[in-house]
């Protein structure tokens, strides 16, 4: 019994002991307690690991590497990481760079948050400024097709992108503190870097109108456009023409003429009078913001100057709406989602300005109408359908497309159903043939 | 010994739980409509079409805003049923009832959306005249898109074109006005409680915000509410201050305490009676009768408040 409790303290003398030890311990491989060999930190490593000689010859090396302490990121016997690094390797770098992810900040990159930063910089060295794998903008191409597709296309691209450190010429690489989309700072102190807003010919172009404290890329594509100026490539006629007194006072006034609706239908009378005289006006048309609640004033990259996409203008107050849309685009069992949800197109259904159908529609949802513009409602021929059809689930209702199909997506659900099946739905109507 | 002590402790516990579910009703928690009866139609059997608009009283007068007939209808119950015969408010000045109140007269009030005005009738239906603010400062421009009345028969019209709230004599004269708060999505109803506080219900980023009746501005009574409700899109208060706010988009009932707190949610989207498809305006009376303008399944709901 007393051997018993002897070896029991002597077990847990040895795990403190242990314990101590690895508290004890250094951080790292790269402090000195091992008491290693000259050159064991690194230098050894080149040994076999040829290779990092020519790395070691690029114009910018790891300063780590260049010391030979290879030991700083990797660990020399065993580790829980691939290539023996001593940390995961979306943190690892933040042992020492924490500074460029700052704690207040308006933007990050999202390969910055995502601590993948080899993406764009090799461990150990290149031949690039900072470690990069390419230079200037290539470098942001490689991910940013889109942009570099678009740029490509344009009559006139913004002259900063091919001068100097490119991209990095307004945005920052890691993350911004001070504004959107990486932007080392807001418009229009970012623009006034470069643009001399005091001299002539810019008060010249823009009528003398006092811009300075304006957004500049309400009207400018900050990339590139078609336009001169990189003025956004659909652009509101009285901008164009230069005619800002249409809407504007004189200078240097930038106070409108008008308020809200009022203003557009100026020139716009059609469309808003249409509009006004329908039973249901899109409530937005009629407050204080009116039609720039959806459309730029001056120059958008959307046609019909919208502010953005349909499915994210509409979003901006329906966003319940297209959250449903965008996860009945992402379920994939949905084959049969209706083209126009599957692209965004909300237009294609409800009018925008208005209407004298519920739920914006353009003509009434009963019967087939709306649905039967794109669909042949007789592939559903065999389940009566049609005005003469009363729902057996409410009496004022008649059989239509939407009694069994939520148009603007229903998540998860297959064919736009309300319900997780075809059974569940058919039981509705049909309790008898419940299982 | 010890398995008496068990069981002496266990029935201890099952006597406290026992005791603490039967209190949960009466905390005010835990409350649940009982579907009662439908609306469907008219005394001449003309179906609803897309109503949006129910006002009710303690009178048991029911008024129906029947928005697709372009017509009010309406009604005396009993016990959820029709009693009487409906009276049908059809006129050349109303083409798209939206939203329909009662006054303690039994003055009927309705907006019509496409001439964005509001209309007073008599309690018989005879047109009396358009709501207009007399007295109004500037701006003079409105666009009510929604009103609501309250127990001194005050007018409170929700004008989001001059982003403010009007408050109008019952005879329409202006009495003051209260801003819109800054940074809001959409407002899209208004209500008034038993003491006067004006509650506005912000759709787009589902908050309700509420002024007590002689405050000078609005504040937030509660955070997004997004977690309950897709688009709450009308809103009204019981004679216990408890709010009660329409999810159109998600077809379902939220109630709210006087404070904001949540306190349940009830139906949701469906066709059956009790399911509701894009509901509209809804209506309490002190009876704990709860109307509710079912609009695309063309009826009208009744459910009580069962706590």
């Amino acid at each position: 019994m007393k051997i018993q409790r002897m070896s029991g303290y002597t077990a847990l003398f040895s795990l403190c002991l242990m314990g101590f030890f690895i508290l004890a311990a250094p951080p790292a491989y790269s402090t000195d307690t091992f008491k290693l060999k000259p050159g064991a930190k690194g230098t050894r490593c080149i040994k076999c690991h040829e290779n990092f000689k020519d790395v070691l010859k690029r114009d910018y090396v790891h300063p780590l590497l260049k010391k030979g302490e290879c030991t700083g990121c990797h660990v020399p016997h065993t580790s829980s990481h691939k290539s023996l690094l001593i940390a995961d390797k979306t943190k690892l770098c933040y042992n020492c760079h924490q500074d460029v992810l700052p704690e207040k900040r308006r933007s990050a990159h999202d390969a910055v948050v995502e601590g993948n930063c080899t993406i764009c910089h090799p461990p150990h060295g290149s031949d690039n400024r900072y470690i990069l794998t390419k230079s200037g903008k290539e470098l942001c191409f490689d991910c940013h097709k889109d942009m570099s597709a678009e740029l490509s296309k344009v009559r006139f691209r913004h002259r900063s992108l091919d001068k100097g450190k490119g991209c990095l010429n307004c945005h920052d690489p890691h993350a911004s503190g001070k504004s959107n989309f990486l932007l080392e700072r807001d418009t229009p102190s970012l623009c006034t870097k470069c643009h001399q807003i005091e001299k002539l010919t810019f008060r010249r172009t823009h009528k003398n109108y006092p811009v300075t404290d304006k957004n500049c890329i309400s009207c400018h594509n900050p990339h590139g456009s078609n336009n001169r100026g990189i003025v956004f490539d659909v652009a509101h006629a009285a901008v164009t023409e230069g005619k800002c007194t249409e809407c504007h006072e004189g200078s240097p006034s930038l106070r409108t003429k008008q308020k809200n609706t009022e203003l557009c239908r100026k020139c716009h009378s059609r469309t808003v009078d249409a509009a006004l005289d329908k039973n249901r006006v899109h409530w937005p048309l009629l407050d204080d913001v009116g039609c720039l609640n959806c459309h730029g004033p001056h120059a958008t990259k959307e046609q019909k100057l919208l502010k953005g996409s349909v499915v994210n203008v509409c979003g901006e107050c329906h966003a319940d709406t297209v959250q449903l849309q965008e996860w009945s685009i992402d379920n994939k069992n949905n084959e049969r989602l209706c083209e126009p949800v599957k692209k965004g197109e909300c237009t294609n259904c409800h009018s925008p300005h208005a209407s004298d159908n519920i739920l914006l529609f353009p003509q009434e949802s009963n019967g087939m109408g709306l649905c039967g513009r794109c669909h042949e409602w007789q592939t559903h021929s065999t389940h009566p359908i049609g005005e003469k059809i009363i729902d057996p689930r409410d009496k004022n209702l008649t059989v239509e497309c939407l009694s069994c199909h939520k148009a603007c997506g229903t998540g998860n659900n297959p064919a736009m159903l309300p319900f997780s099946s075809t059974y569940e739905l058919c039981i509705q109507c049909h309790p008898e043939r419940r299982r | 010994m010890t398995k008496a002590l068990v069981k002496i402790f266990g029935m201890i516990a099952v006597t406290l739980v026992s005791v603490l579910l039967l209190l949960i009703p009466f905390s005010g928690a835990a409350i649940k409509f009982k579907y009662i009866t439908s609306i469907y139609a008219d005394a001449q059997g003309v179906p609803l079409k897309q109503p949006e608009g129910v006002a009710c009283n303690d009178q048991s007068h029911l008024v129906v805003a029947d928005t697709g007939n372009g017509r009010l209808l309406k009604y005396v119950l009993k016990d959820g049923t029709v009693e009487t015969g409906t009276v049908e408010i059809k006129i050349a000045q109303l083409s798209y009832p939206i939203k329909a109140e009662l006054n303690s007269k039994g003055d009927v009030y309705a907006l019509d959306r496409r001439k964005r005005r509001i209309l007073r009738f008599t309690p018989e239906g005879t047109f009396k005249d358009y709501v207009e603010p007399v007295g109004l400062t500037s701006p003079a421009e409105y666009v009510p898109r929604s009103f609501t009345i309250d127990r001194e028969d005050k007018i409170y019209i929700l004008d989001i074109l001059s982003e403010r709230v009007l408050t109008l004599s019952p005879e329409g004269r202006y009495l003051r006005h209260l801003k819109f708060p800054q940074e809001y999505g959409f407002f899209s109803d208004i209500a008034v409680d038993y003491k006067g506080t004006v509650f506005i219900v912000d759709s787009v980023k589902g908050i309700v915000h509420s002024a007590a009746k002689l405050s000078t501005g609005f504040s937030p009574i509660t955070k997004s509410l997004k977690e309950y409700v897709r688009f709450p899109a009308s809103l009204t208060s019981d004679n216990r201050g408890r709010m009660y706010l329409m999810d159109k988009n998600g077809g379902s009932m939220i109630i709210l305490g006087q404070d904001g707190s949540f306190l349940g949610r009830q139906s949701s989207m469906g066709w059956k009676e009790g399911w509701l498809n894009y509901p509209a305006q809804i209506c309490i009376n002190d009876k704990g009768e709860i109307f509710v303008a079912d609009t695309n399944n063309s009826r009208v709901q009744i459910f009580s408040v069962v706590e």
